[in-house]
């Protein structure tokens, strides 16, 4: 019970995750699941810059001012690029969308199972 | 039925991630394996070993040049998808009466014309400083691309009249991954592999020409992809 209780900023970025997939899963219109697909995003990258994190650390810019514990710099470089990966994903999936709505007139998945 | 199913999917996607985060060690633990390797090593060697006093430049354009060069080709990739989708076939016009006319206000127009010259020398320094202060390519590069939108706006200047004039914008929008081959190349000569950079005391000022020249690509290709990217969105 200790570890959880330490760990609540994880469990809470857990809960974000699932509201996330939540969407992606539930909701028939395709603008909903992009949301939801980016607000899982949204938890991923949150979780792994929390854990670069160190406790009263500084931010990783090392320019002899600041003398350590320094934040990691790894996961937030990575996290830079999966934000930027992020942002390709939802600019292709929205041109996608937009060609649906042009092609079927509707965004909605349940309604474009009928569309032939 | 389907709520149910819903509910199924994210309780087994739940479930094993609750277990798995309860049993890492606590955020802000200094002595968590995390911490201990590689970004210790990072920390300790980075600025001596990069000459980027922003570790996370450092890392971006240094150690791990190879993913930032992939992240670069994914936004182009992403840019070229999009004009592939998007520019395929016909558009199907709505009556021109039920597209919505709003007229820009003159406040807003005048405000955004106003601090337009400032928005674009912070997006510039957020570029040229990305590797002593926060900052860098890729988030200068945002705010210039989102002034370029914002004047698109006000000024009405869709596809068919652009910002820049469309011979210069394919080059400024393979800036990425063309600073990313020079760079590269330049390493590949001097350092015998490829985006390596020259080691050696004396090498300083050249290693920061060459993180700069890619900063410089980074942000000039990044704010010319947004651009394209929202007027292509946009539409005629």
């Amino acid at each position: 019970m200790g570890a959880a209780l330490q760990n609540l900023d994880y469990f809470a970025f857990v809960i974000l995750f699932c509201i996330g997939l939540h969407t992606l899963v539930a909701r028939p219109n395709l603008l909903k699941k992009l949301l939801g697909l980016n607000i899982m995003e949204t938890a991923v990258f949150a979780f792994i810059v929390t854990s670069g994190m160190v406790d009263g650390g500084a931010a990783p810019i090392v320019d002899g001012t600041v003398t350590g514990p320094f934040a990691s710099p790894l996961p937030q470089a990575l996290i830079l690029t999966g934000i930027v990966v992020a942002v390709s994903i939802s600019a292709l999936a929205l041109a996608l969308i937009i060609e649906i709505y042009r092609q079927c007139g509707t965004i909605e998945a349940d309604e474009l199972k009928g569309v032939g | 039925m389907k709520r149910l199913l819903a509910a199924m999917v994210v309780a087994a996607a739940a479930i094993p991630m609750f277990a798995g985060v309860a049993g890492l060690p606590a955020p802000g633990d200094a002595g968590a394996p995390a911490h201990t390797r590689v970004a210790a090593r990072y920390v300790e060697a980075g600025v001596r070993e990069t000459g980027a006093q922003n570790l996370v430049t450092g890392v971006l354009l240094n150690y791990r040049a190879y993913d930032t060069f992939g992240e670069v080709m994914v936004i182009f990739a992403a840019l070229a998808a999009v004009s592939a989708v998007l520019s395929r076939g016909p558009p199907a016009r709505r009556p021109a009466e039920a597209r919505p006319q709003v007229e820009t206000s003159p406040v807003v127009a005048f405000v955004i014309r106003l601090t337009a010259p400032f928005i674009a020398i912070f997006g510039v320094m957020v570029i040229l400083k990305g590797h002593l202060a926060p900052g860098g390519g890729f988030q200068g590069g945002v705010i210039l691309g989102a002034l370029l939108v914002l004047l698109s706006v006000v000024t009405g200047r869709g596809l068919e009249r652009p910002l820049l004039s469309a011979p210069a914008a394919r080059w400024l929008q393979a800036a990425g991954p063309l600073a990313f081959a020079v760079v590269g190349l330049f390493g590949l000569a001097c350092a015998g592999t490829l985006l390596g950079y020259p080691a050696g005391p004396g090498a300083d000022m050249l290693r920061a020409a060459m993180m700069l020249m890619l900063e410089l690509g980074i942000g000039i290709g990044g704010a010319a992809i947004i651009l394209w990217l929202f007027l292509q969105m946009r539409g005629e």
